[in-house]
């Protein structure tokens, strides 16, 4: 069985495993390069709190720069990518079986239909889950120095941080195979399933940004030497803690009323995020698994 | 002697329609088995029960004494299927096939198949899109041998195949038949392929059985008789199947025993042993009773 299902997703593993690498040449490339930024424009000083005055425009200088750098890579390609492969490995484990008749070969076998399809979800859940891990562990250090002085907290899933890549992975994946089950078109499947996977990923997004959830917190600030006005640099943020994302800064009577997530909530936001995705895939793949043993009887 | 493959009033329902109702026969191990029916007869949905693809809704179906259960190893492991249309991954190569084999059947025969690929000639790094028909059928047929599993159930395994090919797949069923011992039942609607093969038959139209037996017997106790065609069904000895009336005289195939015909004689009469071929189409074509419910047509044979 172990081979069997290698020998029938060996070509996706290996599209896997470009990404993979594609990601690891840019991120670590990227990555060198930033630490020697980081570096060099005494960063580090800043942070430790013996840096001189022109600590806050050293720090805006290198995070502008390096944003965009990180926006390039993790904003629209990570997030979309997940979608693709969860999808094109997952329409393919039950939906090409029943659309090209080989299902007829693979439950005829001495293997049983329910521990043919839990090894090899068992088995392919684990390429993914791994593969997820390495590329969040690739962007994470890639990340790291920027983390340092700015929001880690960007919007979910606009981040390959966390569990939101590998959650989001592994969802496209689920509902997938189950539109497999239920299609028995390969092609129908992935165009399903990818319609499918934008609803968590619209909710997610929607989180993240305009329902703001969980609730962001509100402080107000005094002005001293003049309110700027809306347009304050959010780096180091008006909230004087690095880290903290901020949503949105208002005047009000003298004061600055400044919206934000702490930069404490990552790991919350994350486990929302990553929860909505993990709860569909399990769902998916629970109702694809019931079906098709409900079948048997 | 315990039965190679037993049905007691086996039964499958697909929804509201019953694919397959009231089946009961017995085939003794070592036999032939001819299943034959026009397309929608239920001869798939038996062969999946038989393999354990399928559970009946009423019923039971055993082989070699073991009460067969859908999707459970035992079962899987006492029957090799060959299923229609020979169903192989397309982009595997013959030693990926094999491989396969292998990897999902715990009495996987590595020697024999490898055996059987070189006698055909079909090399192992070929793709398998690559392969004819024919030699895909014969991978399929390997790849069910291999798994030495004793009762072989082949499901239209020539249909798709050019008449060489055709002559070739079967004149290797019946060589594996004969050296093995194998039970096979072959599901066909192509009755002139089975004469030569099978010594059991099943004849299934609309999901009903028809006839089962074995041939001999079978050829035994049926006749045809050509009588007058005025002569009524109820001067007829034993059971008409089938009637077929010409200008003066209809050809009757009726089921009766040598002492029935001996009592039932006329002087105007005339009596003839019949053929494989014309006692299954005999029984193809006759009416069906009690339909209800099932599914199908007796539709004409291809």
């Amino acid at each position: 069985m172990i081979w069997v299902t290698w020998r029938q997703h060996r070509v996706q593993a290996l599209i896997c495993f470009a990404v993979l690498c594609a990601v690891a040449i840019y991120a670590i490339g990227a990555g060198i390069w930033m630490r020697h930024a980081f570096s060099a424009d005494g960063i580090p000083l800043c942070l430790a709190r013996s840096g001189g005055a022109g600590c806050p425009a050293a720090i805006t200088s290198f995070a502008d720069r390096f944003n965009q750098g990180v926006a390039v890579i993790s904003d629209v390609p990570l997030l979309i990518v997940p979608g693709l492969l969860g999808i094109v490995v997952g329409a393919t484990l039950l939906g090409q079986e029943l659309e090209r008749g080989t299902w007829r070969l693979a439950w005829s076998q001495t293997v049983p239909r329910n521990r043919w399809l839990v090894t090899k979800l068992g088995l392919v859940t684990g390429g993914l889950l791994a593969f997820g891990v390495a590329v969040t562990m690739i962007m994470t250090w890639y990340h790291q120095p920027l983390d340092q002085v700015t929001a880690r907290l960007r919007p979910v899933p606009g981040t390959a941080e966390g569990l939101t890549f590998t959650a989001s992975l592994l969802c496209a994946f689920g509902l997938a195979v189950l539109a497999g089950l239920l299609l028995r078109n390969t092609i129908g499947a992935m165009v399903t399933a990818y319609v499918a996977w934008e609803i968590p990923t619209t909710v997610v997004t929607l989180l993240g940004g305009p329902i703001r959830f969980p609730p962001p917190v509100t402080v107000r600030l005094p002005c001293h030497a003049g309110c700027p006005g809306a347009s304050v640099s959010s780096v180091p943020p008006v909230t004087g803690h690095l880290g903290d994302y901020v949503l949105g800064v208002a005047r009000s009577g003298g004061q600055l009323v400044v919206t934000y997530q702490p930069a404490s909530r990552f790991w919350l936001v994350q486990l929302i995020g990553g929860g909505i995705y993990l709860s569909t895939a399990v769902t998916a793949l629970g109702v694809a698994l019931w079906l098709l043993h409900r079948r048997t009887t | 002697m315990t039965p190679a493959l037993l049905a007691d009033r086996v039964g499958k329902r697909y929804g509201h329609v019953w694919g397959l109702r009231d089946c009961t026969f017995s085939v003794p191990a070592g036999s032939v088995v001819g299943m034959v029916g026009p397309n929608g007869a239920g001869k798939t949905t038996l062969l999946a029960l038989t393999v354990g693809l399928l559970a009946p809704t009423e019923g039971r179906i055993a082989v070699f004494g073991e009460t067969s259960r859908a999707h459970t190893a035992a079962t899987l492991a006492r029957v090799s299927y060959l299923a229609q249309e020979h169903p192989l991954y397309r982009g595997f190569s013959v030693a990926d096939m094999l491989r396969f084999g292998r990897s999902m059947n715990p009495r996987w025969d590595h020697a024999l198949a490898r055996r059987r690929m070189d006698e055909l000639g079909i090399p192992l790094g070929r793709r398998i899109k690559a392969l004819s028909g024919g030699q895909q059928a014969q991978v399929a047929l390997t790849l069910a041998l291999a798994k030495r599993a004793p009762l072989l159930a082949l499901d239209e395994p020539v249909a798709s195949l050019d008449p060489i090919a055709r002559l070739e797949f079967m004149r290797d069923v019946m060589a594996v038949c004969a050296e093995t011992g194998l039970t096979v039942v072959i599901a066909s609607h192509v009755v002139s392929e089975l004469e030569r093969l099978c010594d059991w038959l099943l004849v299934l139209t609309g999901g009903r059985l028809q006839l089962a037996g074995s041939v001999d017997d079978l050829l035994g106790t049926h006749q045809v008789l050509t009588v007058p065609r005025q002569t009524l069904d109820a001067e007829l000895p034993g059971h008409v199947i089938s009637r077929t009336d010409s200008d003066r005289h209809s050809t009757v195939l009726v089921a009766a025993g040598p002492a029935e015909m001996a009592g039932g004689q006329r002087p105007n009469w005339q009596a003839e042993p019949v053929g494989f071929e014309q006692l299954v189409l005999g029984y193809l074509q006759r009416p069906p009773l009690r339909m209800h419910g099932s599914y199908g047509s007796p539709a004409v044979m291809s």
